[in-house]
């Protein structure tokens, strides 16, 4: 653990409040950016942060000193994430896969198109990958996010969304295709091999 | 070439989650399409340009802003003192600490009586010297390796999925560390490496399943339940609370013969 969080942390579990107030100012800022991604907009990534340091707050004492402080931070705030977007499960309107194309990347318009200068700028990938994941239900999001970045196994993300392992799969394979759809652009083709996997039949 | 794999098969490829039933399958296809190789790379590139991504910056003053609203939902420093106190009075905690300072009791006794020089008790050494206190050091550090025993069996004999239980086991686990410190340290500095070794993996074991998320993984719990396994943990902690019970055992049979405090001599 990071020898500052070592130190704060042992003061933050002897009931320090300016102690806790440190790490809250020290982590909230990852907290939020972990948040967005598994849930892709702000206001949920605001509460989501404040419910991770709630439960940080009252799990303190059960956090043992050898521990890595923000890897335990993270699995909360994934954890709270999750617990989020399985309560707003019900209110989600799946889109329809046909809708990508009049979604917010195409809406950009043609000189807003990729070229080789802008293909460089990283921020503009950044932004690029942040917009598709905005395309995706909060569903698919989430279980592309704990599949593709979290490495968790089909059947945990099953297990933490509460889906089965048939419908995981086909939120997973969604997202994929939504991502491919959007992020191609930004990839040197090679043989074609984008238009290849387009084409190719579901089983 | 022909029955070129899915996107969907492709995806599970990239990912490593084929069947099993289709892996030689998709494997021996992979190996002679170029078509489907090629087809993945470009998926490969296209994933790993998710993973380039700098993610979402929070907005200027949000830590500050997250405080100020954090702040009021936590419990008052006042009612956190009184919870503190509540838990150190209560008697679990009571029983620990007396634990501890029997434990440290015994094994300073143990060192100015002389250990066992001819190595004839390999296993605790230390709290064979203990002196005319040990009846009751050897009943609590028994009674300490016991709870761990069946906190420990239960954990390994638990389903994959059963996230009460574990959060069972968390707790208890928990509450086991701080006496299991205590008495490795006074076993370590005694010189009773036996015991300190299997203590530190116990202990070990312990912290891992205490700060586990109380809705650990089933990859997780596998894994923790295999090194568990591993260790010979369980066994191991047998063997030593065996030990105790047979020395609570010849100490009652010594019974007054033996000194109510080790010679400080």
């Amino acid at each position: 653990m990071d020898e500052r969080d070592a130190a704060v942390v042992a003061k933050a579990r002897d009931g320090d409040r300016e102690a806790f107030r440190a790490l809250v100012e020290r982590h909230s800022r990852y907290v939020f950016s972990l948040a967005h991604r598994m849930t892709g907009n702000a206001q949920d990534a605001e509460d989501v942060v404040q419910e991770a340091w709630l439960k940080a707050h009252k799990q303190l004492s059960r956090f043992e000193a050898r521990a890595d402080f923000r890897t335990w931070l993270h699995r909360i705030t994934v954890n709270c994430s999750i617990d989020l977007i399985r309560g707003r499960r019900h209110r989600e309107d799946a889109h329809d896969p046909a809708d990508l194309e009049q979604g917010p990347l195409s809406e950009r318009g043609a000189e807003t198109q990729p070229t080789p200068e802008r293909m460089a700028a990283s921020t503009q990938i950044s932004d690029r990958v942040n917009q598709a994941l905005g395309l995706l239900t909060a569903l698919e999001r989430a279980a592309f996010t704990l599949r593709h970045v979290e490495g968790m196994s089909i059947d945990e993300v099953g297990e933490k969304l509460g889906m089965k392992t048939s419908a995981t799969k086909h939120s997973i394979f969604r997202a994929v295709k939504k991502m491919r759809q959007a992020l191609e652009p930004f990839v040197p083709s090679r043989e074609h091999a984008g238009s290849q996997l387009m084409g190719r039949e579901s089983k | 070439m022909n029955n070129h794999l899915s996107e969907e098969e492709l995806i599970l490829h990239y990912y490593g989650e084929t069947d099993r039933a289709d892996e030689a399958r998709l494997d021996g296809h992979l190996a002679e399409c170029g078509e489907c190789q090629s087809a993945k790379a470009q998926l490969q590139r296209v994933l790993a340009l998710v993973e380039t991504a700098a993610p979402v910056a929070a907005p200027p003053g949000f830590e500050r802003d997250a405080w100020a609203r954090l702040e009021p939902r936590l419990p008052s420093p006042r009612s956190e003192r009184r919870w503190t106190r509540a838990i150190f009075w209560f008697p679990q905690w009571a029983l620990a600490g007396g634990v501890a300072a029997l434990v440290l009791m015994a094994f300073v006794a143990g060192r100015i009586s002389g250990s066992d020089p001819a190595g004839t008790n390999p296993a605790a050494p230390g709290l064979a010297q203990a002196g005319g206190n040990s009846d009751v050091l050897h009943t609590a550090v028994s009674d300490h390796l016991d709870r761990t025993q069946i906190m420990l069996t239960e954990l390994v004999n638990s389903g994959v999925n059963q996230a009460d239980a574990f959060a069972g086991e968390q707790a208890r686990a928990g509450d086991l560390v701080a006496a299991n410190r205590l008495i490795r340290q006074s076993a370590a500095q005694s010189g009773d490496e036996g015991i300190a070794d299997v203590l530190e993996d116990l202990e070990r074991v312990l912290q891992e399943i205490a700060n586990a998320p109380a809705d650990v993984t089933s990859n997780e719990l596998s894994d923790l339940k295999a090194r568990i396994t591993a260790q010979d943990l369980l066994f191991r902690v047998r063997v030593i609370a065996s030990e105790m019970r047979n020395r609570t055992r010849n100490d009652r049979e010594a019974g007054d013969r033996s000194p109510l405090r080790p010679s400080m001599s």
